[in-house]
């Protein structure tokens, strides 16, 4: 699930469609005068020639609306993972989940992969992280209703609903051996971003960070603000910044959120075909609002996407030491294309990479010191993200590919043991664990 | 459009499939296609809107042509669970199977919740003698896991050359019991008729499938059934438990050697004027009038329900098993020059007695319900066309799927064994009378065996390694 969105420049396509229109009606690549090349106007005919044919032969008078939308989407499909289609009121509801808007919901994360969906990550303190869903678990039926052949977006909506009325998931946990089902109340989703509290005694401010939407860098300013006056500035250690299962969100705030612990350098670069997908971006000198104290980046299986270019940039500017396990890997950049009434096109137009230069897609961040969490026996071989890697049609990254880790985040504090290595490393204790793991297969 | 003369081409069309060229399926576009209304003008601007968006800002160079073929898929599929886009590759391989052989293992599989399932192992082949079991999931081909792949992707890699070997990882049962084989590849004839003498004056002949090749090889059946048995012959079972379809002018054929005259199906399209009627040739009968039996259940789909509604509305066969599957619909394969075909739903199906079965079944003239073994209970029905997405809707009484466990052991076979003892007159105490609503009794788990658009369809023969 990308959530990383721009509003991108458009070319002139306008032009373009409107002759691509008659090339259509026409039925014959003789009737395409437009700007597409010869190979493009070939392809166009062959899709009119068949939409003519449906047309004209299918069983029954099709729906020419649903045609073109299934046409749209099976052609995104094919491109990666990331790319899809938005109607108009799938449109408005992401813009609102990057607006931190309120909507009636469960509470999951959720991306498609393949014929199935499946959960990115259950938000905290949501219906879905209380009745035990977890990253990972694919959603096969949804109040009975196979979820095979529904696009993500009809998924999704098929959770949403009113607050206080239920809907029954049913969920394959890999390795189970039957499904399991739940049913889970609605609830006023609010998308509270960023969560922040003392940790460590007292001495260490910790911040988590579960999206990156319109509302994550004030609530990170006001975290960090108020750790300023509580425990004070003199008596503040360091910082924890929890990125672990944050699927990401939006580029800008991404950028924002390093440059409140980076005072100047390169933050991310984005390399696309397109001009306007070239792209530098710096850290505006005086945003820097941490003081230089020490910092520790928690991440693990679950942190895509604008949680890797933060780490990434605090990692390559040698700001924070990255304590967890191997990041998910999605290195893209998604922009939100509008198509007028018709909904918007989220469309994967640039590869991020870096202040080093580096892309991490299919690859993930591997984290300074390796600490993996003690994971209950009956979630064993259950709680790990499979990565980008494993996506079928990813953005291939070369031979050195590597699919994900553990998504797992113990529920009580005291049992976390990369947050207690956070802790530990900030105290400027080395724990016996954390120095295995550093030596380990990391 | 001109739609009067390409009906009727349509119609020699689905004749000329086996032949696997369809020169004039596609119809001509005319300059009628200008008074497309508005709302397909805009429909077509959002499409071109897109394309030329991707083609623009997309990350890296799309391959157009790959585009427009996956464009094409999505639009198929968003009509009906058996409208579909073929590449070159998919249609050749399944011009190769209609007729003939391939390099396989010889395992029919479908997908289900993402996951790769036998359908059954087809007799004879690498996949029987190996052990491989209807049900059984396929995780992992040569150790890549199955998850993510598509059917088309699984079946690719399961075929190749002969005498090559491949690696098989299933999970098997409720006990998801974890077995690996090594398989070594081997022609697989798509045999679809097979014969035998049950009970000593009982002709027994099962259809897998309706390939080119079924009329010619129920007629030598027959023949042999008559030699061997001579005035013995009592009568017929016909076994069409799990067979998924396959070309509809096999199913007529087929229905035509044992019936002599009177309709054996209908066809209907958009416009009353594209209905086809096919009648019985007299003299096409091959059977002398005497009693039959056919089997069907829950994985009888498409021409195979042809054939049973066609024997049941005539009174000529008795049918004994489980309600069929109920793909009530048409598919014509329509050739896009280099570019592969469409499978496109183009008409619906109508009994002789003008009953559509369509998201409904057939429903046997006597219930029988196989014995399922624990293991597989559950776990052994069909969903059927109502439970797919999508489907061509009919009225509000449609009917889902039913049993389609057949035992491997003809002694627990309860509803050959009910069809031998109807044949030899002997009478039954636990045959359920034909009932309306009779059928499954076991209730449709998660566990369509052969549901999802895996079905072949009487345009499109059915593949072994890929009933698509």
């Amino acid at each position: 699930m990308t959530r990383i969105s721009r509003a991108a420049p458009y070319l002139a396509v306008g032009v373009a469609c409107g002759a691509l229109a008659v090339a259509f009606v026409g039925g014959g690549a003789s009737q395409a005068t437009s700007s597409a090349d010869a190979p493009a106007s070939d392809n166009l005919a062959l899709f009119a020639r068949v939409f003519e044919t449906v047309r004209d032969a299918y069983v029954d008078e099709p729906d020419e609306n649903k045609m073109v939308v299934g046409a749209v989407n099976g052609m995104l499909a094919s491109l990666d993972p990331h790319s899809t289609y938005f109607d108009a009121k799938a449109l408005g509801e992401f813009q609102n989940t990057m607006k931190g808007e309120e909507f009636g919901g469960l509470g999951l994360e959720v991306m498609q992969e393949g014929d199935v969906v499946r959960v990115v990550s259950p938000i905290d303190d949501t219906p879905a992280a209380r009745a035990g869903l977890m990253s990972g678990d694919i959603i096969t039926a949804i109040d009975d209703t196979p979820v095979k052949g529904l696009s993500l977006k009809e998924a999704v909506d098929r959770m949403r609903g009113a607050a206080k009325t239920s809907v029954k998931l049913t969920v394959q946990r890999d390795g189970d051996k039957a499904p399991r089902e739940f049913t889970i109340v609605r609830e006023i989703i609010k998308v509270l971003p960023v969560r922040a509290r003392l940790e460590g005694g007292g001495d260490i401010g910790y911040i988590r960070i579960t999206q990156f939407n319109q509302e994550t860098y004030d609530g990170l300013q006001k975290a960090m603000a108020r750790f300023r006056g509580d425990p004070g500035s003199d008596k503040l250690k360091g910082y924890i910044l929890d990125l672990r299962n944050n699927p990401g969100g939006l580029l800008t705030q991404s950028i924002e959120v390093v440059n409140a612990f980076v005072d100047h350098g390169e933050i991310v670069s984005t390399r696309g075909r397109a001009l306007d997908q070239q792209q530098e971006y710096y850290a505006r000198s005086g945003g820097d609002l941490s003081q230089r104290k020490p910092m520790v980046v928690l991440i693990n299986g679950g942190s895509a996407s604008a949680s890797e270019i933060v780490s990434g940039a605090l990692q390559d500017l040698k700001r924070a030491t990255l304590i967890g396990t191997r990041s998910f890997g999605k290195g893209s950049v998604q922009t939100v294309l509008p198509l007028g009434e018709d909904g918007a096109l989220k469309l994967t137009t640039a590869r991020y990479y870096t202040p080093s230069g580096r892309s991490i897609q299919a690859k993930g961040i591997e984290p300074d010191i390796k600490v993996r969490e003690a994971i209950p026996d009956d979630l064993k071989g259950k709680v790990d993200s499979k990565g980008e890697a494993s996506l079928t049609g990813h953005l291939k990254n070369g031979a050195d590919e590597k699919t994900g880790s553990e998504a797992y985040v113990p529920p009580d504090p005291a049992k976390d043991a990369q947050l207690i290595a956070a802790v530990d490393l900030l105290h400027g204790r080395t724990t016996a664990k954390a120095k295995d793991a550093a030596s380990g297969d990391n | 459009m001109r739609r009067k003369v390409s009906y009727l081409a349509l119609g020699v069309a689905i004749g000329a499939m086996a032949a696997g060229i369809l020169p004039h399926a596609l119809p001509q576009l005319t300059q009628s296609a200008f008074a497309a209304a508005t709302d397909t003008y805009r429909q077509l601007n959002l499409f071109g809107d897109v394309f030329e968006k991707i083609r623009n800002d997309y990350v890296e160079k799309p391959d157009e042509s790959k585009l427009i073929e996956a464009a094409i898929n999505g639009m198929l599929s968003s009509l009906d669970p058996h409208s579909s886009y073929m590449d070159a590759k998919a249609y050749r391989d399944m011009q190769v199977q209609t007729n003939g052989e391939f390099g396989g293992l010889g395992i029919e599989v479908t997908q289900e919740d993402g996951l790769i399932k036998v359908v059954s192992p087809i007799d004879d082949t690498p996949a029987s003698k190996a052990g491989v079991m209807s049900g059984d999931i396929i995780t992992a081909i040569d150790d890549d896991s199955t998850q993510g792949m598509t059917l088309d992707q699984a079946v690719d890699k399961m075929r190749g050359a002969i005498n090559s070997a491949v690696k098989l990882k299933i999970t098997r049962g409720a006990s998801k019991e974890v077995k690996e084989f090594k398989i070594v590849r081997d022609v697989i004839k798509v045999q679809s008729v097979r014969a035998k003498v049950d009970g000593d004056d009982i002709g027994y002949i099962r259809i897998t499938q309706f390939t080119a090749q079924t009329g010619d090889g129920l007629k030598s059946a027959m023949d042999k059934l008559h030699t061997d048995l001579g005035d013995k012959l009592k009568g017929y079972i016909l076994d069409l438990r799990n067979n998924p379809g396959g070309l509809l002018d096999q199913s007529i054929d087929v229905v035509n050697a044992f019936v002599d005259r009177g309709e054996i199906v209908s066809t209907r399209g958009r416009n009353a004027d594209d209905a086809q009627r096919f009648n019985a040739r007299p003299g096409g009968d091959l059977s002398g009038g005497k009693p039959m039996v056919v089997l069907i259940n829950g994985g009888s789909a498409s021409a195979s329900e042809i054939v049973a509604g066609a024997l049941q509305d005539h009174k000529r066969a008795t049918l004994i098993g489980t309600r069929s599957f109920g793909k009530g619909s048409v598919q014509t394969i329509m050739p896009l020059g280099q570019d592969g075909a469409l499978r496109l739903t183009t008409a619906r199906y109508y009994t002789p007695s003008g009953r559509s079965i369509q998201a409904k079944g057939i429903d046997p003239d006597m219930v029988i319900l196989e014995d399922v073994p624990a293991d597989l209970q559950g776990k052994d029905d069909t969903k059927g066309e109502a439970s797919l997405k999508g489907h061509l809707k009919n009225g509000d009484d449609e009917k889902t799927g039913s049993q389609a466990y057949v035992p491997a052991d003809e002694k627990d076979d309860k509803q050959l064994v009910a069809a031998i003892d109807l044949l030899h007159g002997v009478k039954r105490a636990d045959a359920a009378p034909p009932k309306p609503d009779s059928g499954p009794a076991a209730p449709a788990v998660a566990a369509p065996a052969s549901g999802g658009d895996a079905l072949p369809t009487p345009a499109a023969s059915p593949a072994p390694d890929a009933p698509k």
